[in-house]
């Protein structure tokens, strides 16, 4: 039998026939206007036209450092983590009961009942956590009726912690996807085996059904985390006064068409999340887990 | 149905038609408002489609059917976002000149749009209305360029707070928006070209500070503007900023904030809402600002210059303006509006027409410091919002 | 495949504890939806929720009169259904990429990802500047162009997650069978990655039915829904949107009560077959 599927050669010219249309997406569309934008970000800013002029300088980066931008990218970035975090959280547990726990019909309606909401307008969806958090809102007006507070409780708007809970409401659904569809097909056989063995319900969770779902469980963290980078929604809707995001940001820098600092912020922005990711990728060695998942 | 005639602003100034009686209008049909030729091009043509990309404070809605039938102008209305940053970059990078004919926007870019030939200039001899237009609307300085005139006045105000009576009195001063009793109780728009005139504005006149024009202030004079906010911010005094007219009106209507600066419409929502609220006649005076209809250099290529021209005219021939004051409480600068409400009196009710001209009118007459959204140190002013932000 | 209920055996305290989460995780899902859907039936203009006695239909009626919000809707639906059905495929091969190489699997995955990282704005505006160049009229189309790319890395990912499932051996025994490349994938792959390229489908759609950023520079002389919300909530949204939204949940439910009761007859007649080889 000389048809072994990891032969040398044998599967080069396939695999770059099958990598061809995302190439030729990621480099058409992705990669050339990013080149254009790129480019611009070390012209200048023409004060004559208000557009851009190219004189090669590295202005809009020192501008970057200069005018506190960094501030906003760490700010949001921390709390794209943290989002991703909390999603990958309660997302864990709930794709652990969709996928290995329920008959196929429940899981079925859970999984569509999951998804349901984002069918309607994210925007609006964040307006009406105003109305549920707010100082006349439905939480405070049970609280104060319950005789829980005195006064209605200022911090549940309009704060960080009304961020969280907007974004993470809002992109819970993209961390239970990826990770329905891993351990749902995670097979019994295994885990009876790992009962067979001995061990218990939370072992076998721990040591055998969270490495095979591991995949999963990055997807939907980094799927997550990348929605809740490049949102401006909620933190523009929930946030306190003058809250920031990178989009709020980028918005902000282009109104006063200073589009070389704007370039620049996103360029820095692409740069810093891929250092991010390769640096994840070498040490969790995230590409090879999305290898063959062979048991 | 409600009718709007026993709001009583400062003025007294009956406004804001339902959305559902608007449209009870249009049913009544055009012949119910035949108008004897207040300059409208009597059309001669047939029906000419024009893209129209404006903020939609500008968007009359299913009243643009009536103005069709009136002017031969089919309308097609496309919101903007009403963002000059993202307006800017589309017609300057991108297709917005391919597939829009005519914009409207705030103030303060036709210089640059201009120099960068993706607008193009306003014939006024193809505007006969050009002459009605309130002439301090014509004189705001950023809308000609070289001579020329790149904007004409489609929408004007005077800007201060909306106050809750019930909670905070009748205030006379943009002290209360920094009044620490108020900590957590007050609201400011999350724009810097709006909350930092307002600021500079009580700065000046009520707290002697050094500063020449609230509208274009140096940098030294942005510096004290700017920290004053920042410290503000950073002792809690706001609950949170607001952008966009939904967000506005809820944060009064549900009475998250008691005072806030903003658009005088929101009142009007306030109050259709059962709030209590009024609009306050400040005396350190209030911020003008303006939406302007700007010609796209794309619609001149296409050959639709001459209706550009028409729509132009037509805007300031009193139907749109009526009916944009019944619909969002906001005036279109000529007296074009009464005429075409007094010739047509079982559509619009004159006196509460008049009455808006009036009131807009008389606040003008007053302290009235003009918005732009390109002071001379704009980017400066960016960079101080930004540390604002980061505060 | 394990199409049966495989229902993992567990302690009852983790039974609880699970459910609870997955049921507080539902609850903040649907706090501002069912807020919207309660709040849709007040006839006043402000969005709040009123008793049930003085529920109304009349943004519901306003709705299908909404000629704006319609045609946006129907726009987004438009772009939305084909970024998903093109995004789909080029995930997928992708993700078959990924698995038959040999060298760079690596690269090609942060490759792939990258396109998460760009910023919408920029992405957008810097994509119009590319059509502008290659005189290319923005229309729903250009806007499917830039929602494709923001949905390959996730559609890329979750094929990858999905393919998972098939092993190298079941695919070299069909071939050992003398089946050629495309009929092992039309035989063996496709079925065993259904559900993934399902899930890729709808969260494309989902992606592009939400996305205003890129949408706002590609976008042709209709507005999609994400844009017409935007535009509303600036200036002025008569609650007919939140009728929408309304709508959508009430739909949706329906076509879940639909499926719960569909399954119940279908189930008792399939009692007793044997479930499909693994």
């Amino acid at each position: 039998m000389s048809n072994r599927p990891h032969g040398a050669g044998r599967f080069r010219r396939p695999a770059l026939l099958l990598a061809l249309p995302s190439l030729l997406v990621l480099v058409g569309i992705g990669l050339v206007p990013l080149v254009i934008v790129t480019v611009w970000s070390f012209w200048s800013f023409d004060p004559d036209t208000y557009w851009i002029t190219p004189e090669w300088t590295l202005a809009s980066y020192s501008a970057l450092f200069d005018t506190g931008r960094v501030p906003v990218l760490v700010r949001t970035t921390w709390l794209a983590l943290l989002t991703a975090g909390i999603a990958t959280f309660f997302a864990f547990p709930a794709a652990t009961i969709i996928g290995m726990m329920s008959r196929p019909r429940r899981a079925v309606v859970l999984i569509v009942l999951f998804t349901i909401p984002f069918f309607t307008s994210a925007l609006i969806r964040a307006f009406a956590w105003r109305l549920v958090l707010g100082r006349t809102g439905i939480v405070n007006e049970a609280l104060v009726g319950l005789d829980i507070v005195e006064q209605p409780v200022e911090w549940l708007l309009f704060s960080n912690f009304a961020v969280v809970i907007g974004m993470v409401a809002a992109y819970l659904p993209f961390a239970v996807i990826p990770m329905v569809l891993v351990l749902g097909r995670i097979e019994p056989s295994v885990m009876r085996a790992s009962e067979d063995l001995g061990a218990g319900f939370w072992t076998t969770l721990r040591r055998v059904v969270l490495p095979l779902a591991m995949p999963g469980v990055i997807a939907g963290f980094l799927f997550v985390f990348v929605v809740a980078l490049g949102t401006s929604t909620e933190i523009q809707l929930l946030g306190g006064a003058g809250d920031s995001s990178i989009a709020i940001m980028i918005n902000d820098v282009m109104r006063v068409v200073n589009f070389p600092l704007a370039f620049a912020i996103a360029t820095t922005v692409i740069v810093f999340l891929s250092v991010i990711v390769i640096l994840a990728d070498r040490v969790l060695k995230l590409s090879r887990m999305f290898e063959d998942l062979g048991t | 149905m409600k009718k709007w005639t026993d709001l009583n602003v400062s003025s007294g100034v009956a406004l804001a038609l339902t959305r559902r009686q608007l449209m009870q209008r249009a049913a009544l049909g055009a012949g119910a408002l035949a108008i004897g030729g207040l300059g409208f091009p009597r059309s001669s043509f047939a029906a000419n489609e024009i893209n129209f990309w404006a903020s939609a404070t500008l968007d009359i809605e299913d009243g643009w059917d009536i103005f069709k039938n009136e002017s031969g102008i089919d309308v097609i209305f496309t919101d903007n976002g009403n963002d000059p940053g993202p307006v800017v970059a589309k017609l300057a990078a991108g297709n917005a000149n391919d597939i829009y004919d005519v914009g409207g926007l705030q103030g303060g870019s036709e210089k640059e749009l201009a120099k960068q030939g993706l607008i193009a200039p306003w014939d006024l001899s193809k505007i006969p209305n050009y002459e009605t237009i309130w002439q301090w609307a014509r004189d705001i300085p950023y809308i000609t360029y070289e001579g020329k005139t790149y904007g004409i006045p489609a929408v004007i105000n005077a800007d201060s707070m909306i106050a809750l009576e019930d909670k905070v009195g009748t205030v006379d001063s943009y002290a209360v928006i920094f009044d620490p009793k108020l900590k957590g109780k007050t609201a400011m728009e999350d724009a810097w070209i709006n909350s930092a005139i307002f600021t500079a504005m009580y700065l000046k006149e009520s707290e002697n500070a050094p500063i020449a024009e609230p509208g274009n202030l140096t940098p030294d004079e942005l510096g004290i503007v700017m920290e004053f906010l920042i410290k503000h911010k950073k002792d809690g005094q706001f609950r949170t900023f607001w952008n966009g007219w939904e967000q506005g009106v809820q944060l009064v209507a549900n009475e998250e904030v008691w005072v806030m600066t903003g658009w005088e419409p929101i009142v009007y929502a306030a109050r259709e809402r059962g709030i209590d609220a009024y609009y306050a006649a400040p005396k350190e005076g209030y911020e003008g600002w303006g939406n302007n209809t700007i010609l796209l250099k794309g619609a001149v290529d296409r050959g639709l210059s001459d209706t550009a021209h028409a729509l132009a005219n037509a805007l300031l021939a009193g139907f749109y303006g009526c009916t944009l004051g019944q619909l969002r409480g906001y005036v279109v600068p000529t007296d074009n509006n009464v005429a075409y409400a007094e010739a047509n009196p079982d559509a619009f009710d004159a006196k509460a027409v008049k009455e808006l001209a009036d009131h807009v009118k008389a606040k003008f007459a007053g302290k009235v410091y003009w918005q732009n959204t390109r002071p001379d140190n704009f980017q400066l002013y960016e960079e101080w919002w930004q540390k604002l932000r980061n505060a | 495949m394990n199409r049966e209920a495989t229902v993992l055996r567990s302690p009852f305290g983790a039974r609880l504890s699970f459910n609870a989460l997955l049921t507080i995780a539902l609850l903040f899902i649907y706090a501002p939806a069912v807020y919207l859907l309660l709040a849709s039936f007040n006839p006043g203009l402000q969005l709040g929720l009123v008793p049930p006695d003085r529920f109304s239909l009349t943004w519901y009626v306003s709705l299908a009169g909404d000629r704006k919000l319609l045609s946006a809707l129907g726009e987004s639906v438009i772009v939305g259904a084909v970024t998903a059905v093109i995004a789909t495929p080029i995930g997928l091969s992708a993700a078959l990429a990924f698995r038959a190489m040999t060298a760079r699997r690596g690269a090609f995955f942060l490759f792939v990802l990258f396109a998460m990282f760009v910023p919408g704005t920029i992405q957008g505006l810097g994509l119009s500047v590319v059509f502008k160049v290659l005189a290319v009229k923005p229309s729903w189309f250009t806007v499917v162009v830039g929602h494709v790319l923001w949905a390959l890395p996730f559609a890329f990912t979750v094929c990858l997650v999905s393919l998972a499932v098939v092993r190298p051996h079941m695919i070299a025994a069909a071939r050992d069978l003398g089946a050629g490349p495309w009929r092992a994938f039309r035989d063996v792959t496709l079925p065993l990655v259904r559900t993934g390229i399902v899930s890729s489908l709808v969260f494309s759609f989902l992606l592009s039915f939400n996305e205003y950023s890129r949408a706002y520079y590609l976008v042709g002389r209709y507005n999609t829904l994400p844009l017409y919300m935007f535009g509303a909530m600036n200036s002025g949204a008569s609650p007919t949107i939140y009728a929408l939204s309304g709508a959508v949940l009430l739909i949706s439910f329906a076509l879940v009560a639909v499926l719960l009761l569909g399954r119940r007859f279908r189930i008792g007649r399939s009692a007793g077959r044997p479930g499909n080889g693994g």
